[in-house]
């Protein structure tokens, strides 16, 4: 059976990450659009404008009926399709670093997203071993969203200095039987990705339960730890 | 060297700590208001070394030794050979206060008093006590015999050494302590807020079903338990009133803000596995 091409662009972290896991899985994984691209991932979270630029990239390379799965926790689903002239091939994507350790992948179909498109979607999160979720398109979809608010408060508590890093992870882990510490999570996950999605959720919800921790914004937080 | 520890409150912490310190070798004053309330606590330490003995986690010997060095008594005048006295009596900073302060008058003056508060502030609980750099935060976490953190707390004036020396005795009860501050909610029931906060907020906001949100958090990230089959484990109405002793205390910052789902649930009587109906039914 010939290999199947799927097209993969974005933030470095998580293009690494999906090449790593389809190539293991027998995809030919290419960084650009081309006649034989059968599927495209655009996994950009952190520059709205780098996003648009692929986007637009890759709806005017790719056939129409070419699916796209677009990493939406940090810009929905909606506001994407403004942006290509066929919106309705594209479906948002719970990108996120380290979230492929897990075994689901969440999609976030929009209201004009094809039947095809989603079955298409499903069907290469089998082929990766994952099972799916189908959720609303919303900022920060489910888990990242929970997820990158627990790293928040991480952060708020280690910048006010109330304990030290290690010490947060250690009683959360232990306190919570959480998988890991938010504060090693947030590292593994990298904190512009983090911050990056505090920051859609400040601006998707205009609620300030959403600014960012002076710590995900600052440099110094390495040091701190 | 601490030798004997006294410890305020038979229920649920108070009876779980005693046998924590008994099994770790330290000798233990056991203090509650009534000897029913005492006798109960008794109950449950003996229940839960047997079934230790029955699991082959300790020796029978190691039991028997340890029932023997725990004492029992309504009155304070027992506690006065304590080091060191873990008070886990009822929320309410008054009691906490008045508790403290008898201790104050009693007890030699190198003596530690040490709170299993997990939502007053030990400053607060301090402010009445002449040794308030004696005061500290001893949060364990239930059910003590169990869950291996401590947070050990330390208030506006505890000194380096009382935190030096619970940290050392947490350590030498087989638990792993870690240091905080004196803030609402310590470490955990605050970090932990926004895995039920967002949870809701995505509930209420109709982006997944409490089922799907569950299965995502644990597919996708990994977590043991979904937030809401950890809201219905906790009780809905624990849950709220941490969330919402933390708002309060943080003075309404926005991010502890409660959320109306987790309210009408209260006021339904739908509190999680306790009274088998919550988010899901049991």
């Amino acid at each position: 059976m010939a290999l199947k091409t799927i097209c993969i662009v974005g933030d470095e972290a998580l293009v690494k990450e999906y090449i790593a896991l389809a190539s293991s899985k027998r995809y030919k994984c290419t960084s650009t659009p081309s006649k034989t691209t059968t599927l495209a991932l655009e996994l950009t979270n952190i520059s709205i404008e780098v996003k648009q630029k692929n986007l637009r990239r890759l709806d005017k390379s790719l056939k129409k009926s070419i699916p796209i799965l677009s990493s939406s926790v940090t810009v929905t689903v909606a506001e994407q399709n403004t942006w290509i002239k066929h919106p309705e091939r594209l479906i948002g994507l719970g990108a996120l670093p380290t979230l492929l350790q897990g075994s689901l992948l969440e999609f976030a179909p929009s209201s004009l997203t094809t039947d095809a498109v989603k079955a298409a979607a499903q069907v290469f999160a089998r082929s990766l071993g994952k099972e799916t979720s189908l959720v609303q398109d919303s900022a920060g979809l489910v888990l990242p969203r929970i997820l990158c608010s627990l790293i928040n408060e991480a952060c708020f508590a280690l910048g006010e200095g109330i304990a030290d890093g290690t010490d947060i992870d250690t009683a959360m882990k232990l306190g919570t039987n959480y998988p890991d510490g938010p504060v090693h999570w947030g590292m593994q996950i990298g904190l512009e990705q983090v911050h990056a999605v505090v920051a859609a959720l400040h601006r998707h919800f205009g609620d300030d339960r959403y600014r960012a921790a002076p710590l995900l914004r600052s440099a110094s937080f390495q040091d701190m730890i | 060297m601490i030798s004997t520890i006294g410890i305020i409150g038979s229920g649920t912490m108070g009876s779980g700590i005693a046998e924590v310190a008994a099994l770790a070798g330290f000798n233990v004053v056991m203090n509650d208001l009534s000897r029913k309330a005492l006798d109960s606590g008794l109950n449950r330490i003996k229940q839960n070394l047997n079934r230790s003995v029955e699991k082959d986690r300790i020796t029978a010997v190691v039991a028997t030794e340890s029932l023997a060095r725990i004492r029992t008594s309504e009155e304070f005048s027992p506690l006065e050979t304590a080091d060191f006295v873990i008070e886990a009596a009822i929320e309410d900073l008054n009691i906490k206060r008045d508790i403290f302060q008898k201790l104050d008058a009693m007890l030699n003056p190198e003596a530690i008093f040490a709170t299993n508060t997990s939502s007053l502030s030990i400053t607060s609980i301090a402010a009445t006590v002449k040794r308030t750099g004696n005061v500290v935060g001893m949060h364990f976490f239930n059910p003590p015999p169990l869950m291996k953190l401590v947070e050990v707390v330390k208030g506006k004036q505890t000194s380096d050494e009382t935190a030096a020396v619970t940290v050392e005795l947490a350590r030498r009860m087989g638990k792993a302590p870690v240091i905080c501050k004196d803030t609402p909610g310590f470490i955990v029931n605050r970090v932990a807020r926004p895995f039920y906060g967002e949870a809701l907020r995505l509930l209420g906001e109709g982006v997944a079903t409490v089922e799907e949100i569950d299965r995502i958090v644990k597919l996708e990230g990994g977590f043991k338990m979904g937030p809401f089959e950890l809201m219905d484990l906790i009780g809905i109405d624990v849950n709220y009133a941490v969330t919402k002793s933390v708002y309060e205390q943080f003075f309404h910052e926005p991010r502890f803000r409660p959320h109306p789902i987790q309210r009408q649930m209260v006021e339904a009587g739908t509190l999680g596995r306790k009274t088998k109906k919550g988010f899901y039914q049991y």
